[in-house]
C-alpha cells in the first residue's frame, strides 16, 4: 500500500502547482542586482475587486511609473491558511526580494516571527498600525471611514425606503472603520434614516452575504454597501434586485454597472513609493502609514454609467473636501 | 440438468466435485502442495488438519476468493474455472467461513438478500427473502427471527443466519470452515441434526473442524492435510481418534496428562460481589463473588453470553465495574488501567483474539512482544533492542509451532489457528501472578491443544492462579481443580471437580442452582 | 424592534432564505453520503464543488446555457469523484490523504482556469426563480417552499431518492454491506470495488452540481475559493446526521435557518455582537444533531481500504 504514497503525493504536488501557476503573476524578479523587488502575498484572489486586488493594482501602477527594468514584483495570492502564508513569506525573504509584503491583518504574528530572522530584509503588513517595534518592518493602514463616510451621505441622498443594508465580513479593523463611517455619513445626512448592519464572520463567504442582501432588501433596503471580498455575492443580489451599491477597497463597477453608485478605492501605491524610497536610502522600517483622502491614498470613484444627479454629487465633493479640510468630523477611529 | 434431483433449497444436486493436484503459493509458504479432493452429494466430508495446514486456503479456492496456481476444479465431471464467489455461488457452492462474514447493523433478512437480485426488481423483496428463510428454516430446523438485527443474536444464532445465507443461495455443497469452534455443545448438538437432514437431503458438506470427536460422529470420510500436502482420505468408520491425530500432527499425541495435587495457597486473586454492564448497557456481571488460590485452577464453565468476557475484561482493567471488589495478593485491583493490571502480574488471554488481542498489520514478532516493551531485555532508552525481540520471538515461534514463513510477517496473513497461538504464546510465557484464559483453545488445532494444556498445568504447579473459561466441558473437566459455573451473570455455584459431573455442571449451566451447595458467596 | 421578527413576510423571507441557504449543502451532503455508507471518506467535496461551480458558471459565461452549465459540473464532478475512486479504490491510497490531494487539485485548478480563461469576478444571469404553478400560490407555504430556482428544489428531490435507494433497493443493501463489512460483501459476490466506485463518483456528480448550484443559481458569480470551505461543512453535516439522509437534511436546515435568523438577528438591530451570532449555527447544529442522533455508529469499513488478500 506504502508504494501508492507516491501517488498522493504526486497529486497533491500538482494541486500545488496549479495553485502556484495561478498566482505566480508575471514579471519574475530578474538576476542583476538592478530593479526594486517586491513580493506580495495576500489572502484572496488578486482580481477579488476588493482588497487584494488593491495591493495588485498599486504593484501594478508603480511598475508602470518605475518601469519594468526598475521595479519587479512577484504576488502569491489566494493564502488564506496562515501557515501557507507564513511559508511564503519567509521563502520570499531568504529569496532575497528587497521588500515583502504581508497584506493581511491575520499575517501580524507569523511576521512578527519571521522579520528578526532576516534583518536585510524590509518587510511591510496591513492593515494595521503597528510595526512591533521591529526596525526593518513597515506597517500601514486605510482610513477607510473617510470614504465610507462619503458613501454614507451619498447613499442618504439617494434613499427613498428609509432603510440602507450593511453587509460587514468580521467586525474588526479595516471592515470596521469603513462601516463605521459609512453609517457616520448616513446619520449626519439624515437621522431618520434605519442603517442595518451585520456582519456575516467571514471574509469568503460569498453565499452568507448574498443571503445578508436578501434579508437587507426584505427589510427594506433600497441602497447597500459592504466591505471585502465576499460582497460580490450581496453585489449580484443587489443587481437582481435593482438595489443601489457603493463599494469600497476597488472598483466594482464592473461587476453591476447598473446600480454601483459610488465607490472608494484603495491606492497602495503613495504608501509603497514613501517605502521604495526609504529602503533605497538605507532605513528598512519602522514607519506605519495610513491612506487618506488628503494624501490620496483613498480616492472616490464615481461610476460614470450611473445617472448621479448634480446636487447629490456636490453633496458627495463637499464631504470629500470637508475630510481633506478638516472641516468634516466623521467621529470614528480619531477622525 | 434436468435429470438431475433437486435439492429442498430449489438447486439440482452436486453429485461430485473434484480438485486434483492444487497448488496455492502465497510469499513463503507452500499452502497447497498438489492436494487430491472430492466429495460427493449425500457425504459429510471432514477435512482435518494442524493450523495452518492449508484448510481454509483450499477451500477459499473453491469458493473462488483465491485462484490456484494449479490443479483443476472438476465439477461433475466437467473443468470448471471459479474465478469469483459470484460464480461459486452460481455453481451451487456456499460457504461458512472461520470468521462469520455477516453484517452486523443489518438484519437477518436483509444479510440473506444481499447481493442476490430481487423479484422487484431495483428494489429489495424482503418480505419475500422473510417467507422464504421461514420456509428454510422450518425444513431444516434453524430458528431465527429474520427481522433481527446480527448485533442482537449470539453466536449460535449467527451460524443459523450463515446456514440459512447458504441455503438460501441454493448452496448444493456447502463448505464449513470450524463452524463448531465457536457453539455451545448444546448449539453443537443442534448443528449436527441441521448438517445431518441437509446429507441426507442430497447436499454434499465439507466440515472442518480441529475436535475429533466431531468428526468421529458424524462424518462420512475424513481426508488430512499437513503442511499443505493430502496425507490421506479415510472412511470415518474405519479410523479412531487417535490415529487421526496421528496423520495430523505425523506422532502419536499424550492425551493422558499426569495431574499432581498440589495443596492450594492463599487466596491470590479474590473477586467481591463485583457487578458491571455490557456493551449495551445492561448488567452483565451481577454480584460475582470467588476465589483462586495461587497453584488452582478455577475453571469457569457456562453457555456463552453468560458474561464471560465482561468479567474477563473487568479483571483485565478493560471494562468498568459498578460496584464490587477485585484483588490480588491483598492489592486491590477494582479501577486499575490495563497497564496497572499487566505490571501486577496479570496476563489475560482474551476471547476475541483476532479484535482484543493482536494488532493484525503488525508482524509477528511485534505482536509476541507487544506487552512487554518496556522491560529491559526488549528496550532501552526508547530503542528496541532488536537482537533480542527478534531472538526471543523466534524462541516462542519454535516452542509454540506457529506457522509462519518468519518472524517479521503481518499477522493477518496467518491462518486462524496460527494468528491465535501468537497471543497464547505471548501471555502463557510471561510467568504470571494470575492468569485469565478465554478459550484459551479455541480453534486450535489438537497438537497446539495439548501444548496450552501442558503449559497452563505447568503453571499452576510454578503458583499461578488461573481462571480458565471455557465452553468446553471437557477442557474445564481436564484442568480445573474447582469449577464454577456462570448464568445469566451470576454464579450459580463453585464445586469441587472431583464432586462435580458433567451433569450437575450441565444443570447450572441451564440456571439450576446446585442440589446441595447453595450459591457461593 | 422584536416585534419585526415576527411579523409575517420577515419570517417568510426568513424561511426561504434557510431553504436556499441548505442547497448546495445538501447536494454536496447527500453525495457524501453515499460514498461514505460505502466506506469512502472523500474529503475533496470542497475542490469538486470548486470545480463544479467555475465549470457551470464558465459555460453560462460563455454561451448563457444554464442546462449545459449544470451538465458540465455534473460531469467534471464525476470525473473528478472517478480519480478519487481510483486513487483510494483501486490504488488503495489513504482515504483522508486522497481526499485533500482532490481538495487542493480542485482549489487550484479551478482558479487557474479561472485566471487564464476569465480573470476577473463577473456576474452571469443564473438560474430564474421558477415558481412551482398552483403550489406557489398557496398563502406562506408558497413563498417559503415553491418559488424557488429548479436547483434548489433538485436538492430537496435529491433526499427522498436518497433515503429510498439506500434503505429499499438492492443496490443500498450493497452500499451498505460493503461500508460495514467489505469482506462479507465480498463472500456474497459483490464487488466491493464497483460499489465504492460507483458511490464515490455520483458523490463527485452531486458536489459538482452543488458547485453549480452555487455559481449559477444562487450567487451568479464565480471567484477564488467560492465555497469557502463549504464542502468540509457538508462532510460535517454527514457526520453529525449519522449518516442518514433524513437526519442530514435535518442537519443542514438547521445551519441554514439559524445562520438565516443570525443574519435577520443583526439586520434589524438586536443587540447581539456579531461574533457570537455568527457562530451559533455552528454550536446549534451539532448541539442538536448529537442529541438526537443518539448513537450511531459510523459506517465499520468507513476510510479503511479493502484488499483481498491473496
Ligand atoms: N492471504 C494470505 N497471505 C499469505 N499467506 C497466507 C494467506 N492465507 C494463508 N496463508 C498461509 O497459508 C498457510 C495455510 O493457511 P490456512 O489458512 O489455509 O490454514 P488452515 O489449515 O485453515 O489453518 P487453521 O486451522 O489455523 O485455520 C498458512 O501458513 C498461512 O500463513
Ligand atoms: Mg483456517
Amino acid at each position: 500500500m506504502k508504494r501508492f504514497g507516491k501517488l498522493v503525493i504526486f497529486l497533491v504536488m500538482v494541486a500545488m502547482l496549479s495553485t502556484a501557476c495561478a498566482t505566480a503573476t508575471p514579471a519574475a524578479p530578474a538576476e542583476s542586482a538592478g530593479p526594486f523587488r517586491v513580493a506580495v502575498v495576500t489572502p484572496s484572489a488578486i482580481n477579488d475587486l476588493a482588497f487584494s486586488q488593491s495591493i495588485y493594482d498599486a504593484m501594478v501602477k508603480i511598475q508602470g511609473e518605475m518601469g519594468e527594468a526598475n521595479f519587479q514584483f512577484v504576488l502569491s495570492d489566494g493564502m488564506f491558511v496562515v501557515d501557507d502564508a507564513a511559508a511564503a513569506i519567509r521563502d520570499y525573504a531568504s529569496q532575497g526580494y528587497n521588500l515583502v509584503i504581508a497584506h493581511g491583518s491575520q499575517y501580524g504574528a507569523a511576521l512578527q516571527e519571521i522579520a528578526p530572522d532576516f534583518p536585510n530584509v524590509s518587510f511591510a503588513w496591513g492593515t494595521a498600525g503597528d510595526t512591533f517595534g521591529i526596525p526593518n518592518v513597515f506597517a500601514y493602514e486605510a482610513f477607510s471611514q473617510e470614504g465610507g463616510y462619503v458613501n454614507g451621505v451619498l447613499a442618504a441622498a439617494l434613499n427613498e425606503s428609509g432603510t440602507i443594508g450593511v453587509v460587514g465580513p468580521v467586525e474588526v479593523g479595516d471592515a470596521k472603520l469603513y462601516v463605521d463611517g459609512f453609517v457616520a455619513g448616513v446619520k449626519a445626512t439624515n437621522p431618520d434614516i434605519t442603517v442595518n448592519v451585520n456582519y456575516i464572520g467571514s471574509f469568503g463567504d460569498v453565499a452568507l452575504a448574498s443571503e445578508a442582501a436578501q434579508t437587507h432588501i426584505g427589510a427594506g433596503a433600497d441602497v447597500m454597501t459592504g466591505s471585502a471580498q465576499m460582497v460580490v455575492g450581496a453585489v449580484g443580489v443587489a443587481k437582481e434586485k435593482g438595489v443601489l451599491w457603493f463599494g469600497t477597497q476597488a472598483d466594482q463597477t464592473s461587476l453591476a454597472p447598473e446600480i454601483v453608485v459610488a465607490c472608494q478605492i484603495y491606492d497602495w501605491a503613495v504608501v509603497v513609493r514613501d517605502i521604495i524610497s526609504l529602503i533605497q536610502e538605507g532605513t528598512l522600517g519602522g514607519k506605519a502609514y495610513a491612506v487618506s483622502l488628503q494624501n490620496e491614498g483613498l480616492k472616490m470613484i464615481y461610476n460614470p454609467g450611473f445617472n448621479l444627479p448634480a446636487d447629490v454629487k456636490a453633496l458627495g465633493d463637499a464631504a470629500t473636501k470637508g475630510i481633506i479640510d478638516g472641516t468634516v468630523t466623521i467621529g470614528v477611529g480619531g477622525k | 440438468m434436468t435429470d438431475k434431483q433437486i435439492l429442498p433449497s430449489g438447486h439440482p444436486r452436486i453429485d461430485s466435485l473434484e480438485m486434483r493436484g492444487i497448488v496455492k503459493r502465497f510469499p513463503g509458504v507452500l499452502a497447497n502442495d498438489h492436494v487430491n479432493f472430492d466429495v460427493r452429494a449425500g457425504e459429510v466430508h471432514a477435512l482435518l488438519g494442524e493450523n495452518g495446514a492449508g484448510k481454509s486456503t483450499l477451500m477459499k479456492q473453491l469458493y473462488g476468493l483465491y485462484h490456484p496456481d494449479e490443479g483443476q476444479i472438476i465439477f461433475d465431471g466437467e473443468p470448471r474455472v471459479i474465478h469469483s464467489p459470484k460464480d461459486a455461488i452460481q455453481l451451487g457452492i456456499g460457504m461458512i467461513h472461520q470468521h462469520f462474514m455477516l453484517v452486523d447493523s443489518l438484519t437477518v433478512a436483509e444479510n440473506v438478500a444481499l447481493g442476490l437480485p430481487s423479484t422487484r426488481g431495483m428494489m429489495t423483496d424482503i418480505d419475500r427473502v422473510t417467507k422464504r428463510i421461514c420456509e428454510l428454516a422450518e425444513v431444516y430446523g434453524l430458528d431465527v427471527e429474520p427481522d433481527a438485527y446480527i448485533w442482537q443474536l449470539s453466536v449460535g444464532q449467527q451460524q443459523k443466519v450463515e446456514i440459512i445465507k447458504a441455503l438460501y443461495r441454493g448452496a448444493a455443497l456447502l463448505i464449513l470452515d470450524e463452524p463448531t469452534a465457536v457453539l455451545t455443545p448444546q448449539e453443537v448438538d443442534d448443528f449436527f441434526v441441521t448438517l445431518t437432514q441437509m446429507a441426507k437431503d442430497g447436499h454434499a458438506l465439507i466440515f472442518i473442524s480441529h475436535k475429533l470427536h466431531e468428526v468421529m460422529a458424524f462424518t462420512h470420510r475424513v481426508t488430512v492435510l499437513r503442511d499443505g500436502k493430502n496425507v490421506g482420505t479415510v472412511n470415518t468408520v474405519d479410523t479412531n481418534k487417535n490415529l487421526l491425530a496421528e496423520m495430523m500432527v505425523g506422532r502419536p499425541l499424550n492425551f493422558i496428562r499426569n495431574y499432581k495435587t498440589i495443596e492450594c495457597g492463599k487466596p491470590r486473586l479474590k473477586v467481591e460481589n463485583l457487578s458491571a454492564l455490557s456493551d449495551r448497557g445492561v448488567p452483565a456481571l451481577k454480584n460475582v463473588s470467588f476465589e483462586v488460590c495461587a497453584g488452582e485452577v478455577l475453571g469457569l464453565a457456562g453457555v456463552s453470553g453468560n458474561g464471560q468476557p465482561e468479567l474477563a475484561q473487568v479483571i483485565a482493567g478493560l471494562r468498568p465495574s459498578t460496584s464490587g471488589k477485585i484483588m490480588i495478593d491483598d492489592e486491590t485491583l477494582t479501577g486499575s488501567t490495563p497497564m496497572q493490571v499487566i505490571e501486577k502480574g496479570v496476563a489475560y488471554i482474551p476471547e476475541k483474539r483476532n479484535v482484543d488481542g493482536l494488532i493484525k498489520e503488525f508482524s509477528v514478532s511485534e505482536n509476541l512482544i507487544l506487552r512487554d516493551l518496556d522491560r529491559e531485555f526488549y528496550s532501552k532508552n526508547a530503542f528496541l533492542n532488536m537482537n533480542n525481540i527478534a531472538k526471543r520471538s523466534a524462541d516462542l515461534v519454535k516452542t509454540f509451532n506457529v506457522k509462519t514463513p518468519s518472524i517479521d510477517t503481518p499477522i493477518k496473513s496467518l491462518s486462524g489457528g496460527n494468528a491465535q497461538k501468537v497471543i497464547l504464546a505471548r501471555e502463557i510465557s510471561r510467568q504470571p501472578r494470575v492468569l485469565i484464559a478465554a478459550q484459551p483453545t479455541r480453534g486450535v488445532d489438537i497438537g497446539a491443544t495439548e501444548y496450552i494444556h501442558e503449559r497452563i498445568i505447568e503453571q499452576r504447579e510454578t503458583g499461578t492462579a488461573t481462571l480458565l473459561i471455557s465452553e468446553d466441558l471437557d477442557e474445564i473437566f481436564a484442568l480445573s481443580d474447582r469449577i464454577a459455573v456462570i448464568f445469566h451473570g451470576e454464579i450459580m455455584g463453585v464445586v469441587d471437580r472431583k464432586d462435580a459431573t458433567l451433569q450437575s455442571i450441565g444443570l447450572m449451566m441451564a440456571g439450576e442452582q446446585p442440589p446441595e451447595t447453595q450459591a457461593a458467596e | 424592534m422584536l416585534a419585526d421578527l415576527f411579523t409575517g413576510s420577515v419570517l417568510i423571507g426568513l424561511l426561504a432564505s434557510g431553504i436556499r441557504l441548505a442547497t448546495p449543502y445538501l447536494y454536496a451532503a447527500i453525495g457524501e453520503t453515499f460514498g461514505q455508507r460505502s466506506g469512502v471518506l472523500n474529503l475533496g467535496v470542497d475542490g469538486i464543488m470548486l470545480m463544479g461551480a467555475f465549470s457551470a458558471f464558465y459555460v453560462v459565461f460563455k454561451t448563457g446555457d444554464l442546462v449545459g452549465g449544470v451538465l458540465l459540473a455534473m460531469l467534471v464532478g464525476l470525473l473528478m469523484g472517478l480519480a478519487m475512486a481510483f486513487i483510494s479504490v483501486t490504488l488503495n491510497a489513504e482515504q483522508g490523504i486522497s481526499g485533500i490531494g482532490v481538495y487542493l487539485f480542485g482549489l487550484g485548478m479551478s482558479d487557474l482556469l479561472f485566471q487564464k480563461l476569465i480573470n476577473n469576478v463577473q456576474t452571469v444571469s443564473g438560474f430564474p426563480v421558477a415558481p412551482i404553478p398552483f403550489l406557489s400560490e398557496i398563502p406562506v407555504i408558497g413563498q417559503i417552499f415553491f418559488t424557488h430556482n429548479v436547483l434548489v428544489y433538485g436538492a430537496y428531490l435529491l433526499v427522498p431518492i436518497a433515503w429510498f435507494v439506500l434503505n429499499k433497493t438492492t443496490l443500498g443493501l450493497k452500499i451498505k454491506a460493503v461500508g460495514e463489512n467489505p469482506e462479507a460483501a465480498d463472500t456474497l459476490g459483490v464487488s466491493v470495488a464497483k460499489i465504492r466506485y460507483l458511490t464515490v463518483s455520483m458523490g463527485g456528480l452531486l458536489s459538482g452540481v452543488a458547485g453549480a448550484s452555487l455559481s449559477i443559481a444562487l450567487l451568479n458569480v464565480f471567484q477564488f475559493n467560492l465555497t469557502n470551505g463549504l464542502g468540509f461543512i457538508a462532510i460535517a453535516l454527514v457526520y453529525f446526521g449519522g449518516w442518514r439522509p433524513t437526519w442530514v437534511l435535518m442537519g443542514s436546515l438547521i445551519f441554514s435557518f439559524v445562520n438565516a435568523l443570525q443574519i435577520w438577528v443583526q439586520v434589524v438591530g438586536i443587540p447581539i455582537p456579531s461574533d457570537i451570532a455568527v457562530m451559533t449555527p455552528y454550536i446549534l447544529t451539532i448541539v442538536v444533531l448529537v442529541i438526537s442522533a443518539q448513537r450511531v455508529r459510523p459506517p465499520s469499513a468507513l476510510s479503511k481500504t479493502y484488499e483481498r488478500l491473496e
